[in-house]
């Protein structure tokens, strides 16, 4: 089956023998097992708590309180939370986040299968150059990535356009076009992302057998019907976990946006995450407060969708489904 | 699998085009770094230099807010990793080989952090790193992102399998937990270790947004934020930028190079997470 499979039957083998291990050592063990367990889980329990959840409870605090460089704080309950529902720049970058995780995420799906696909079918040593060579985006800053494609877009003297003259088109000032800018970030997005999808796409290939394709083989299946009939149900739990993990991805995007658009043009790439940065930003009062309040919201929405995401991977039901 | 001429250069062509994708940015990148200073621009576009130069290679390496935002990068970077590696496989080890009081509980608490989007307290973050007075140190670079849930996790599915045999006959002659997990444990590692160690590195090198809150200090610029700065301030030496760009970008692919068996292979497993 999956690899999901074997890594949950090793884990499930590897915490049944722990459990015979425990039963089986003297109690006095276990006194000394508490206290090298507290030692060892200290410091990453405390660097949480100061750097993860302190500031979890502060945001929280903060989103119902108004909070000034004036004066005490004051209690406002749940008023913030409806400043930010009835805010038109909050529901815009939502929409443009969703915009941009519709435009990234399928690509990014359908060039990681096909990249997966094509390595699959190499031989062992223009595959392994391959994987390296996909790879290679993956390792590359989004601000470096911003800068690079910036300078490919340019409308005058820019590779893009100028590939595009070859077709007979353009130029098209992407980044300064309401409608062009967001496909426009887009396309370094795809570009970073591609690799690792389609690696971890080829190591779920790689764990259907072989042996389903000799048999599809001899009764004369084609490589598409292959692809659709065992390769494509085989890998589904392996496509969901991407296709929900690259929506939340997407739909954080920020660096992107922040340096090659700085939201613009006419908030046309103002994400979700750029948003709140720049509100927090915003000199004017209870600034702090409403972008502490829209990160909550946003994210308590996104936090729950990886748990689901977290959840099922784990479960039997997305391993026999 | 049907391999008809057509079929094998058909496909081939395909893996040329996916290279060439994966590779053509950072080629012109590369490139763009050795044109003259008018010449990046030009219009008609070219991809390669009439001349080829190396003044901006040669004068960014000369730089010395270049040289200095490279060398604080890279030495935040390996305590980074150092001390991520050390807080999260501690942890791993007692949650994958430990029975204690409250398992469950700090399980849960040191796991849940991984379903915390960074932009949810990223403003607040700053907020305590700042009464903590920790802006403009290097410290407020390194410490706040060492304890990581993902890689604590990953190390910890590396753990638990890992044989029992060895650990109970340790035991028996008398080994201290403590001295299982040095001397057992950790000289096995090496795999899980890099994978995690890659992650680490990468993401303290190619941070970005946390080190423009956090530091105004010119002497500890991160790299990046050199970068984006410098694309805002003197964007019109773009040979310049190019040229910066690109050494910016050789650390982190020189590491893929070197460890990319490593790291290829624990796509495998950081995939499921």
């Amino acid at each position: 089956m999956t690899s999901l499979q074997t890594l949950r039957d090793t884990v499930v083998t590897a915490e049944a023998s722990a459990v015979v291990n425990l039963t089986r050592r003297r109690r006095g063990s276990h006194l000394r097992d508490n206290r090298t367990a507290y030692l060892m889980l200290a410091p990453m329990v405390v660097l949480l708590a100061i750097f993860v959840f302190w500031p979890l409870v502060y945001s929280i605090y903060l989103s119902a309180f108004e909070v000034s460089f004036y004066e005490e704080p004051v209690f406002v309950g749940m008023q913030f939370y409806q400043y930010v529902l009835e805010s038109p720049g909050f529901w815009n970058a939502i929409g443009v986040g969703l915009r941009f995780a519709l435009i990234v995420v399928p690509l990014q799906m359908i060039f990681g299968f096909v990249i997966a696909s094509v390595i699959k079918g190499l031989g062992r040593r223009l595959a392994g150059f391959m994987k390296t060579t996909v790879y290679v985006p993956t390792v590359v800053s989004a601000v470096i990535a911003s800068i690079v494609f910036v300078f490919m877009y340019r409308a005058d003297g820019g590779l893009i356009n100028w590939l595009l003259s070859l077709v007979g088109t353009g130029p098209f000032a992407f980044i300064s076009d309401p409608l062009l800018a967001l496909p426009a970030i887009a396309v370094p997005a795809i570009w970073l992302v591609t690799g690792i999808t389609a690696l971890i796409m080829l190591a779920g290939m790689l764990d259907i057998p072989e042996s389903y394709y000799e048999a599809a083989e001899l009764e004369g299946a084609r490589f598409l019907q292959k692809t659709f009939y065992i390769t494509i149900p085989l890998m589904k739990n392996v496509l969901l976990f991407l296709l929900v993990t690259g929506f939340v991805g997407a739909l954080q995007q920020f660096e992107l946006p922040l340096v090659m658009t700085q939201g613009g043009p006419v908030n046309a790439t103002m994400t979700p995450n750029l948003f709140i940065f720049n509100q927090f930003k915003d000199p004017t009062p209870y600034a702090t407060s409403f972008s502490i309040t829209a990160a909550l919201l946003l994210f308590v929405v996104l936090g729950t969708i990886s748990a689901l995401i977290f959840r099922l991977v784990k479960s039997d039901k997305a391993i026999d489904g | 699998m049907t391999s008809t001429p057509l079929f094998r250069a058909a496909r081939l062509a395909l893996v040329a085009l996916i290279a060439i994708s994966a590779l053509l940015p950072l080629a012109w990148m590369l490139i763009a770094g050795f044109k003259g200073k008018n010449e990046v621009l030009r219009s008609p576009f070219q991809f390669f230099p009439e001349i080829w130069i190396v003044d901006n290679y040669a004068s960014i390496l000369q730089d010395p807010q270049f040289l200095m935002a490279m060398g604080v990068t890279f030495l935040g970077a390996v305590i980074f990793t150092v001390l991520s590696l050390t807080v999260n496989s501690f942890a791993a080890y007692a949650f994958a080989r430990l029975d204690f009081r409250g398992k469950r509980f700090w399980w849960l608490y040191c796991i849940t952090p991984m379903f915390i989007p960074a932009m949810a307290i990223l403003l607040t973050s700053f907020v305590v790193v700042s009464n903590l007075g920790m802006l403009n140190t290097l410290a407020v670079l390194i410490i706040p992102g060492v304890a990581a849930a993902a890689q604590m996790f990953f190390i910890r599915q590396f753990y638990l399998n890992m044989p029992v045999a060895i650990e109970e006959a340790a035991l028996i002659d008398g080994a201290s937990r403590w001295k299982i997990f040095t001397t057992i444990f950790l000289p096995q590692s090496q795999g899980p270790f890099v994978v995690v160690g890659v992650a680490s590195y990468l993401a303290y090198w190619n941070a970005y947004v946390w080190p423009i809150l956090t530091i105004q200090d010119p002497n500890l610029f991160q790299i990046m934020q050199y970068l984006g700065n410098f694309r805002s301030d003197r964007g019109n030496e773009w040979g310049l930028l190019m040229a910066g760009s690109t050494l910016a970008a050789l650390p982190t692919i020189a590491l893929l190079l070197v460890f990319q068996r490593y790291i290829v292979n624990g796509v495998r497993l950081a995939g499921m997470k």
